[in-house]
């Protein structure tokens, strides 16, 4: 299959919706939606285009700019052997996009990993905690506004060390 | 230890000596290490108990995997800030007297990992005795931290440590002397780190 096969097919599946084709320097098919349709785009791409796993869920800080980030996905057809990539651009003020994960149950750690290094929410993961960092932590530090060197990282350890100790004490 | 007199005609020897001298010379040869191995460091670390390096000359081969059991616990590779509450766990299990090397030098100072994730230094959480340079260290490396940890074993007063009685929960390891560059975001001196993104935040505020 050619990558004008994918765009015919995925031309094909999104007909009726606005999307635009960005030229990416690695060649994969790439279509820029507004975010009030992704989520049908996400929908068709799995129904119509025939895109059966989600290999990546991932978003992109072009802090200062307003909207500030990009969501990006990017699917894998085992059938047709090809790939496609969806970008979408959200406000930095209370980021939400709907999620996929009902889907692509697999893109569900994707999605909370998204969640936990940029802040972004994704409406309707049925799970939505942080990843990596630890639970209870407030900031998102891939964002380009979160400092090198972290913001109070040893906040938490000091909280459940207090706490620890006060209970020493009170046993003692 | 002290002098070894000469056995008397009935062949029944003795030993004069300090109780302080005789507690450290079998605590400081018979260190049963805790591996805690974070990171590469544990390869390192593992080689130096197996029978190349042969840790066991100097009386340090029993690596226990249970914190009951251990004395020396070897903090070998990257401290997170998640793993920290194990790890302080782990020591405030192993029972007195114990002591503590960090081994390679994200334990030490954070080494590379500047980052929000990285314990810049197990001693902001830990009592350090030795600390050992590299990435990862020799095996040699710290075997010359255990036998400068012996002779640092071989000067405590074991004695009057127990005369003294319990002592009381200490500050160690709350994370008050916590250094870490960029660590108050709004007011500190030290965030002037070259991807500091402050500084270009004020600039757009103009």
């Amino acid at each position: 299959m050619t990558a004008t096969n994918t765009r015919e097919r995925v031309a094909a599946a999104l007909e009726g919706l606005t999307f635009e084709l960005v030229d990416t320097r690695d060649g994969m098919l790439t279509l820029r939606v507004p975010s009030a349709t992704v989520r049908t785009v996400l929908e068709r791409l799995h129904g119509r285009a025939g895109f059966e796993q989600n290999t990546l869920v991932t978003a992109v800080d072009r802090f200062p700019e307003e909207p500030r980030f990009d969501v990006i996905w990017q699917f894998l057809s085992y059938d047709h052997n090809d790939r496609v990539r969806v970008e979408t651009r959200i406000s930095g003020a209370n980021p939400s996009v709907p999620t996929c994960t009902d889907l692509w149950s697999g893109a569900s750690f994707s999605e909370r990993e998204c969640f936990d290094m940029f802040g972004i929410r994704f409406d309707g993961h049925p799970d939505l905690r942080r990843l990596l960092m630890p639970q209870g932590y407030t900031h998102f530090p891939l964002r380009k506004d979160f400092p090198h060197g972290g913001i109070e990282p040893d906040r938490l350890y000091r909280e459940w060390d207090a706490k620890r100790r006060a209970e020493w004490g009170a046993n003692a | 230890m002290g002098s070894l007199k000469p056995a008397d005609s009935e062949g029944l020897g003795f030993l004069a000596t300090r109780v302080d001298e005789l507690i450290n010379w079998g605590r400081k040869n018979s260190l049963w290490p805790m591996p805690l191995g974070l990171s590469c460091c544990g390869i390192e670390l593992m080689a130096m108990i197996g029978p190349k390096f042969d840790l066991a000359r100097f009386g340090a081969e029993a690596a226990r995997f249970s914190p009951r059991q251990c004395d020396l616990l070897v903090v070998a590779g990257t401290l997170t800030w998640k793993m920290a509450e194990a790890v302080r766990v782990i020591y405030d299990q192993m029972p007195d007297p114990k002591w503590v090397i960090a081994m390679g030098v994200c334990s030490s100072s954070g080494g590379m990992y500047d980052s929000y994730a990285v314990v810049q230094g197990v001693d902001s959480i830990l009592p350090v005795d030795v600390y050992v340079p590299g990435c990862p260290p020799r095996p040699d490396a710290v075997i010359d931290a255990i036998i400068k940890l012996q002779k640092k074993i071989e000067r405590e007063s074991p004695v009057r440590r127990l005369l003294k009685g319990p002592g009381v929960i200490d500050e160690t390891g709350t994370g008050r002397n916590f250094k870490q560059p960029n660590f108050a975001f709004d007011h500190s001196s030290l965030d002037l780190h070259p991807h500091d993104p402050k500084a270009k935040i004020e600039e757009l505020q103009k």
